[in-house]
C-alpha cells in the first residue's frame, strides 16, 4: 500500500506567501526573443527570415529530428534579428534566438477547427498534436513532452505532478485554481494518448484552495486527486511513484519501464490547449518572487518577454539584486533580468544580495543523511568528493544523488555538498571516459603490435616456405641439368665411338 | 533566504550550555575548583588552537569562532579532578588540541575524539594526580591554593566512588558490605542527563547513541550482576557514576569521531556502553568512558561502511 510520504526530504514553508495565488495577464511583448535551443536533440532550424511578418502562433523554426520541438511565434509582427543571445544558464552561455518586433496587434493564425472529441482521434494523432504544439515539460526540466508519451505506451497509471514542492514557486497552485477544467481535461487527453486506465493528480497539503477547484470539476472516476504531506522533494519523479504507488523504480530503469507516466500539471494544461483548443504553447505562467519584490504574483506571459517586464510589475526595490530562475533549491542562478521567459520558466526569484555564509569543517554531525531523500550518506560522500576520490563515491552510491540540496539546506557549516557532487559526479563520467579511451587506446595499440608481430611471422613462415619451394625446386633443377648433363654426355660418348 | 537551522558555532554553544547544569551539580559539591579549571582550560585551548592555526597557515578567527577548541577545553576541565595541579589541564589541552586534532587537520578531521584523548595522556601519564579528587566543598581561595600548588591541601583530597569500590572490592569485600552510592556523583549525573535532554530536544545529538551506550552499560552490567552480584557494581550505580552521563550525551555523541550512519549509531553506542563495564569491571582503572570511547572510535570507519542504509533504487 502506497505511504503517501517518503523518508527524508525537509519542510520549507513558503518564504514569500500570498493571501491567494492570483495570476496577472501580462500585455504581450513589444520584442519576444524566442529560443531554439531545447533541453535535448539540439536546435530547431528557422524557417522565417528577416523582415518577414509573423502571425502569433505561427511555427517559425522547424524541426525533423524525434526530440526538438517546433518553435512558434508568440506575438505577431517582424522577425528583427536571428541571432546568438545569452539564455538563461548559469554559465551565461550564448545560443540562437528569433526575436520579433511586436506589431502590437497580436493577430493570430488561423486556427484550423478541429476535433474537440479527442477520443476520436488515435493517441498517435494526439501525440502529433502534442508535439506540433510545442510542448515541453513545464515543471523545469523542459523533456519533449511527446517523446515522454511515446515511450510510454502501456502505461497503467497517470501522474500529473502537481506537488510543486519547491518553496516559493505558486505557479502551479495558481494555474490549478484557474484552469481546474482544463487540467481535469488535459488528464483525459493524457490518459487517452498513453492508455492509462487511472490517473492521481498527486499535490502538497498545503495547497487546499486548488484541491478543491481540482475536485469540483473532477466528474471522472478513474482520475483521483491525492493530497501528500508538504515535504520538498515530493515532487521528485520516482519518490512520487514511490509515495502514490509504492513501486520503486530501480536505478538506471525509467518510469515507463515499470507502466507509469508522469507529467507536471503545467504541462497537462498545456496538452488541453494543443489538442482540444489546437493552441500552440505560446505563453505560461511563472511566479516572481523574492526577498527584493515587495507583492510575489504570478504572471501569465507570453513567451519571450523579458524578465525585467514581468519582475517591475512585483515592485523590485532598488538595490542590486540576486536573480534565479527556476525553484531556490534547485533552479539556476542567471546574471540579470536580461532574459526572456522560456518554456521551463516557472519562477523568476528576485533577491537581496546577501553574503553567503562562511563555510565550516564537516563536523559530520549526519543531518544530511537524515533528510536526504535516496538514503545518501552525505557526509561520506563529501569526504570522498573533495578527495576526488571518485571510485570511493560511486562505492558510496553517488550516482543515486539527484542533487536536489536538502543536504546543503541543513549544513551547520554551510558546505555546498550538492556543488560537491556534481563535480564529482563530472569528474567520475570524465575519468570513466579517459579510461575507456585510455583502454580503446591501449587495446589497438596491443593489437598493432600483435599485427605486427603476426605479420613478421606470417612473412618468415612465407619466406621459409618459399625458400624451401626453391631449394625443391633448384634440387629439380639439378637433377633436370645432371640428366641433360647426362644426356649431353651419352650423345658425346655416342659420336665419340661413332667418331 | 531559509529557516535558519543549527549552524556549527551555534551547535558547539548549545553542547556548552547543556553542560551547565552537571556542572554546577560539581560546584556544589566539590566547590571552585572546577570552574577554575574551566577557565583555564578554556584559556589554554584558545591559545593553543590559535598558536597551531597560525604554524599551519590558517586562518585563525573562524576555527577558533566555531567553538570547537572551547568545547575541548570545558569536556576535558570537567573529566579531570578539580583539585588537579593546574599544569595538568594545561599540559592535557595543549595535547587534545595538539595531537587529538590539529596534526589530523584540523576539525572534522580527527579519528579520536579530541578531550578523551587528553584525558587517557593524562590518565596514563600522570596517575597520581589524575586520582586524586576533592573530598569536599572546596572554597575559592583553597581551590587557587591547591590548583596553583600555593599551598598543597592534602585535607581536601578524596577518592571517587568507583576507585573506592574498586579498591574495597580488590580487598576482598563483598558488595553488600559497600556502599556503592554516592549523592554527589547521582546529582552529577543527573545534571548531565538533564542538559543531554536538553540536547536532544534541540535536536543538537541524535538520540541513537545516548540511549545504546545506556542500554549497552544496562544489559552488560546487569548480566555481570546476575553472574556474581557480590563482586560486581549493580546496575544503577553503574548507571549513575563516573562518567556515564556525561559520556553518554556529550562524549560519545561528539559528531566527528562517532558513527554517522543510523545504524551504526546503535551498534557504536551500545558496544561502548559494554566496554565501559568490562573496564570498570576487569581493568585496572576505576572508570572506562575515555578508553571505551577511544576503542570505538578506531571501530568507526568498519562500522560506517558496512551499516550504510539502504539507498533509493539500489
Amino acid at each position: 500500500m502506497a505511504s503517501y510520504t517518503f523518508k527524508g526530504g525537509i519542510h520549507i514553508p513558503n518564504p514569500y506567501p500570498v493571501k491567494e495565488p492570483e495570476v496577472r495577464q501580462v500585455a504581450p511583448p513589444e520584442q519576444a526573443v524566442l529560443l531554439l535551443q531545447q533541453r535535448v536533440g539540439g536546435e530547431a532550424s528557422p524557417c522565417v527570415k528577416i523582415g518577414d511578418r509573423v502571425l502569433t502562433g505561427q511555427v517559425i523554426a522547424k524541426t525533423t529530428s524525434k526530440y526538438p520541438t517546433h518553435v512558434h511565434a508568440s506575438v505577431s509582427g517582424v522577425i528583427s534579428a536571428i541571432e546568438k543571445r545569452p539564455i538563461p544558464h548559469p554559465s551565461g552561455i550564448e545560443a540562437m534566438c528569433i526575436v520579433i518586433d511586436s506589431d502590437g496587434k497580436d493577430e493570430w493564425i488561423e486556427i484550423e477547427k478541429c476535433d474537440k472529441d479527442f477520443s476520436r482521434c488515435t493517441p498517435e494523432k494526439v501525440i502529433q498534436r502534442i508535439r506540433e504544439a510545442g510542448i515541453v515539460g513545464m515543471g523545469g526540466a523542459g523533456f519533449p513532452t511527446h517523446a515522454k508519451i511515446s515511450n510510454a505506451q502501456g502505461t497503467h497509471t497517470l501522474i500529473v505532478n502537481a506537488t510543486e514542492c519547491e518553496p516559493g514557486i505558486m505557479c502551479d497552485d495558481a494555474l490549478m485554481q484557474h484552469y481546474p477544467r482544463e487540467v481535469i481535461r488535459g488528464a483525459e487527453v493524457l490518459m487517452h494518448a498513453c492508455g492509462a486506465k487511472k490517473a492521481i493528480i498527486a499535490i502538497e497539503d498545503d495547497k487546499q484552495e486548488a484541491c478543491n477547484s481540482l475536485l469540483m470539476y473532477n466528474f471522472n472516476d478513474q482520475i483521483d486527486v491525492v493530497q501528500i504531506p508538504t515535504k520538498y522533494t515530493s515532487g521528485a519523479e520516482k519518490l512520487l511513484i514511490k509515495t502514490l504507488l509504492d513501486i520503486e523504480i530501480p536505478a538506471g530503469e525509467f518510469a515507463s519501464d515499470h507502466g507509469v507516466l508522469c507529467q507536471n500539471i503545467g504541462t497537462v494544461k498545456a496538452i488541453y490547449d494543443a489538442v482540444i483548443d489546437n493552441k500552440p504553447l505560446i505563453s505560461r505562467i511563472v511566479t516572481v518572487t523574492g526577498s527584493a519584490v515587495q507583492e510575489p504574483r504570478n504572471y501569465e506571459a507570453r513567451l519571450g518577454t523579458s524578465f525585467a517586464a514581468v519582475v517591475a510589475q512585483s515592485n523590485p526595490n532598488n538595490n542590486p539584486h540576486h536573480i534565479r530562475m527556476g525553484g531556490m533549491m534547485m533552479g539556476i542562478d542567471v546574471p540579470n533580468v536580461e532574459h526572456s521567459i522560456c518554456k521551463i520558466t516557472n519562477c523568476i526569484f528576485v533577491n537581496n544580495v546577501i553574503p553567503a555564509p562562511e563555510v565550516q569543517s564537516c563536523i559530520r554531525c549526519g543531518q544530511c543523511n537524515t533528510v536526504c531523500p535516496v538514503g545518501l550518506l552525505p557526509q561520506q560522500l563529501f569526504w570522498y568528493a573533495k578527495s576526488e576520490n571518485t571510485d570511493r563515491a560511486m562505492d558510496y552510491n553517488l550516482g543515486a544523488c539527484i542533487e536536489c540540496r536538502c543536504c546543503d539546506v541543513v549544513c551547520p557549516s554551510h558546505i555546498p555538498l550538492a556543488q560537491y557532487f556534481f563535480f564529482a559526479k563530472a569528474l567520475h563520467h570524465k575519468r570513466t571516459v579517459d579510461q575507456q579511451r585510455t583502454d580503446m587506446a591501449r587495446e589497438r595499440f596491443e593489437f598493432k603490435e600483435f599485427r605486427i608481430e603476426r605479420n613478421k611471422k606470417e612473412r618468415a613462415e612465407m619466406m621459409a616456405k618459399k625458400k624451401e619451394e626453391l631449394k625443391k625446386k633448384m634440387a629439380q633443377d639439378k637433377t633436370q641439368k645432371d640428366k641433360i648433363a647426362q644426356a649431353a654426355a651419352r650423345v658425346k660418348n655416342k659420336e665419340s665411338s661413332e667418331r | 533566504m531559509i529557516a535558519a537551522f543549527n549552524s556549527t558555532s551555534q551547535i558547539m554553544r548549545q553542547v556548552i550550555v547543556a553542560l551547565i547544569l552537571g556542572i554546577g551539580a560539581a560546584y556544589t559539591f566539590f566547590g571552585w575548583g572546577i570552574i577554575v579549571q574551566i577557565v583555564l582550560a578554556v584559556l589554554v585551548a584558545i591559545v593553543v588552537e590559535a598558536g597551531f592555526l597560525k604554524i599551519r597557515k590558517h586562518p585563525i578567527k573562524p576555527s577558533i569562532a566555531d567553538g570547537s577548541a572551547v568545547l575541548t577545553g570545558f569536556l576535558l576541565a570537567i573529566s579531570i579532578p578539580s583539585i588537579a595541579p593546574w599544569w595538568v589541564i594545561v599540559v592535557g589541552v595543549s595535547f587534545a588540541i595538539i595531537f587529538g586534532k590539529q596534526l589530523y587537520g584540523g576539525l572534522g578531521n580527527n579519528p579520536f575524539n579530541p578531550a578523551m584523548l587528553g584525558y587517557a595522556f593524562l590518565l596514563i601519564s600522570y596517575p597520581l594526580q589524575m586520582t586524586t579528587w576533592a573530598g569536599e566543598f572546596v572554597n575559592f581561595s583553597q581551590a587557587l591554593d591547591v590548583i596553583f600548588n600555593l599551598n598543597p591541601v592534602d585535607a581536601l583530597s578524596g577518592a571517587t566512588r568507583l576507585d573506592d569500590v574498586k579498591t574495597q572490592l580488590a580487598l576482598g569485600k563483598m558488595m553488600s558490605e559497600l556502599n556503592a552510592h554516592s549523592n554527589a556523583q547521582a546529582w552529577i549525573n543527573m545534571g548531565f542527563l538533564l542538559g543531554g535532554l536538553y540536547l536532544l530536544a534541540r535536536r543538537v545529538i541524535f538520540w541513537h547513541i545516548p540511549s545504546a551506550f545506556l542500554l549497552g552499560i544496562a544489559v552488560s552490567a546487569f548480566l555481570l550482576s546476575i553472574g556474581g552480584s557480590e563482586y560486581y557494581l549493580p546496575v544503577q550505580n553503574h548507571l549513575m557514576l563516573g562518567g556515564t552521563m556525561l559520556g553518554a550525551f556529550f562524549i560519545a555523541t561528539d559528531p566527528v569521531t562517532a558513527s554517522t550512519t543510523p545504524k551504526g549509531r546503535l551498534i557504536y553506542g551500545f558496544l561502548m556502553g559494554v566496554l565501559v563495564v568490562v573496564i570498570r569491571s576487569f581493568g585496572g582503572y576505576p572508570d572506562g568512558v575515555a578508553f571505551a570511547v577511544l576503542l570505538m572510535n578506531i571501530m568507526v570507519p568498519l562500522i560506517d561502511y558496512y551499516t550504510q542504509p539502504k539507498v533509493f533504487g539500489k
